[in-house]
């Protein structure tokens, strides 16, 4: 999908650049750009939405641009966002990378681009019931994940099926989960194991419902081409970061798993050392943004040449990004 | 111990390596035993090295366990060769010895618990990770000796991800993939682990271990018998 962004004056990202893998976890301080990098994402999507603009490169050297190549086989042009100002981004324009290149092959990306999505899930929204016959797609704060999961219940049963059943392993304390309807509204609970209780999605833990959203995106027979997730572990316990993470590789590499859809590139933020610690043997797949004074810049975890050695040294990759070796923290004050 | 069952904590770096561990010391040991404090867990080197001490102390004071099985990675690290085992060697850079040693730091001077003066202990290294010993026996080119090899000449034979994509048939194995493939291997080497044990020195250490339990008096019937 996306091959690589790179940015200029856009917020903290005065000058950077990075190349982007199937899946990507990004890692770094409060205001390094790892944001950011999800809204430009996002933007593309937003002006994908409009014509293509003919007007010529804006001359003012100072606005804000950001510019996306992509993977085989819409690697023909450069897609670049122009901005008025740092908030402002209106402006998309195509460049062929080669003479000879079309950019017949616009529309197909188009259709695909439209579909990228960014999660900050909120548990406050998943548990509030919602109505029935509102929209299958997961909202970014996850409101309508009960309507969802109802959804796939109802378009794809063994896709619910096998929802319910990695939940219930991930979760083994409950034995079913079951969604309410009632006077035109969803909400879900999950049965007790080993009892007949009924635990309300109230009751239910923050991170059991963000897993659950993970779930329903990973089992979704048609998902998002791009979906960016922030705060990747927030509310998991270290020892279910190994089951989330099998559910992102499930999106990201389809085939590995026996799926024949599409693969789905995943853009995922975290503070965890533990969710790190995980990536040992696929650091093509970690991003460290870092900053210096107020510009922000990324790098491949794989391009530090000395990482073997690093490790070999003793420490796991998340104690060598806490204590600062591989960059990716605060400056030291 | 009397005649029942052995009563065994085990630790490792991941739910996958703790599942395979429980069949191949049940295949050592040749009987079932009961597992102390299931779920016990490291998070990977050097926090299995770190958090020993501890758990040690855990399991003699708030526990009734005979022993702590553990098995690590040697990812990078030095193998665990045969002149390790000669009486006050210590390789420094071998995490077999390393963890002993701390183990053997950390319980010496515990008091009398639960009738037993102090734990036993069993220490298994995978080198370089647990992948390579569920390949032993299917896939020639996999063993400690051209691991070794490879680490003289600086040309690895293969790496932890190219163990794991011939294990699972995937770089990326979901949890439920690897359980099923490294019971399915453990359960092979626990029917005849003499081919294991000769691949891997750092396997035959663990099943040394596991084994030298049962020579030890009063541990058995048989023993009591024959006192």
């Amino acid at each position: 999908m996306i091959a690589s962004v790179a940015f200029r004056n856009f917020k903290a990202l005065r000058s950077a650049r990075i190349e982007l893998s199937p899946f990507n976890l990004v890692i770094g301080p409060n205001g390094s750009g790892k944001t950011s990098l999800i809204q430009a994402v996002l933007r593309l999507r937003t002006l994908a939405r409009l014509p293509i603009s003919d007007t010529f490169a804006v001359t003012n050297l100072e606005a804000a641009q950001i510019a996306f190549r992509f993977n085989p086989p819409h690697d023909g042009f450069e897609a670049t966002l122009t901005c008025r100002d740092e908030e402002s981004c209106d402006l998309l324009q195509l460049t062929p990378l080669a003479a000879s290149e079309e950019l017949i092959d616009w529309a197909v990306l188009r259709t695909r681009l439209l579909t990228a999505r960014s999660y900050l899930l909120d548990s406050r929204a998943i548990i509030r019931p919602v109505q029935t016959g509102g929209s299958r797609e997961l909202a970014s704060d996850g409101s309508n994940l009960t309507a969802c999961l109802a959804g796939l219940c109802e378009i794809s049963p063994d896709a619910y099926a096998g929802l319910c059943a990695e939940l219930l392993q991930l979760f083994p304390e409950y034995a079913d989960l079951v969604l309410y309807a009632d006077r035109g509204t969803f909400s879900l609970r999950l049965a007790g194991g080993g009892a007949p209780v009924m635990v309300p999605a109230d009751e239910v833990s923050q991170g059991t419902l963000y897993v659950m959203a993970l779930l329903a995106l990973a089992h979704d027979p048609a998902p998002p081409a791009i979906i960016c997730l922030e705060e990747l572990d927030r509310g998991i316990h270290p020892r279910l970061l190994r089951g989330v993470r099998d559910v992102l590789y499930r999106l990201t590499h389809p085939a590995d798993y026996g799926h024949t859809r599409s693969p789905v590139q995943v853009i995922a933020t975290t503070h965890s050392p533990q969710l790190l610690d995980l990536f040992r043997d696929h650091p093509e797949e970690i991003v460290i943004a870092d900053k210096h004074g107020r510009a922000a810049t990324f790098a491949r975890l794989s391009d530090r040449t000395d990482l073997t050695e690093l490790l070999a040294e003793g420490g796991t990759l998340g104690d060598l990004w806490y204590s600062g070796i591989l960059g990716g923290v605060p400056e030291a004050t | 111990m009397n005649g029942r069952s052995l009563r065994l904590a085990l630790l490792g770096e991941s739910q996958v390596d703790e599942a395979a561990l429980a069949i191949l010391v049940e295949g050592i040991l040749g009987k079932p035993f009961n597992q102390v404090q299931p779920g016990l867990r490291a998070r990977g080197w050097p926090s299995v090295i770190q958090i020993l001490p501890a758990i040690a102390r855990h399991l003699h004071f708030n526990t009734d366990a005979d022993a702590l099985v553990m098995l690590v990675d040697a990812d990078d690290t030095e193998p665990h060769g045969s002149h390790h085992e000669r009486p006050g060697y210590f390789h420094p850079r071998c995490r077999l010895c390393q963890l002993r040693a701390v183990f053997r730091r950390a319980t010496r001077h515990l008091p009398l618990k639960h009738g037993r003066e102090r734990m036993l202990r069993a220490v298994g290294l995978a080198v370089p990770s647990a992948e390579a010993w569920y390949l032993c026996g299917n896939d020639d080119t996999v063993g400690e000796a051209s691991w070794v090899e490879g680490r003289v000449t600086g040309r690895a034979p293969y790496t932890r991800r190219e163990l794991k994509a011939r294990v699972y048939g995937t770089e990326r194995p979901n949890l439920a993939q690897a359980v099923a493939g490294a019971t399915l291997a453990a359960k092979r080497h626990a029917r005849d682990p003499r081919r294991l044990e000769h691949d891997f020195p750092g396997f035959a250490a663990l099943a040394t271990d596991l084994r030298s339990w049962e020579l030890k008096p009063a541990e058995t019937d048989s023993s009591r018998s024959a006192a």
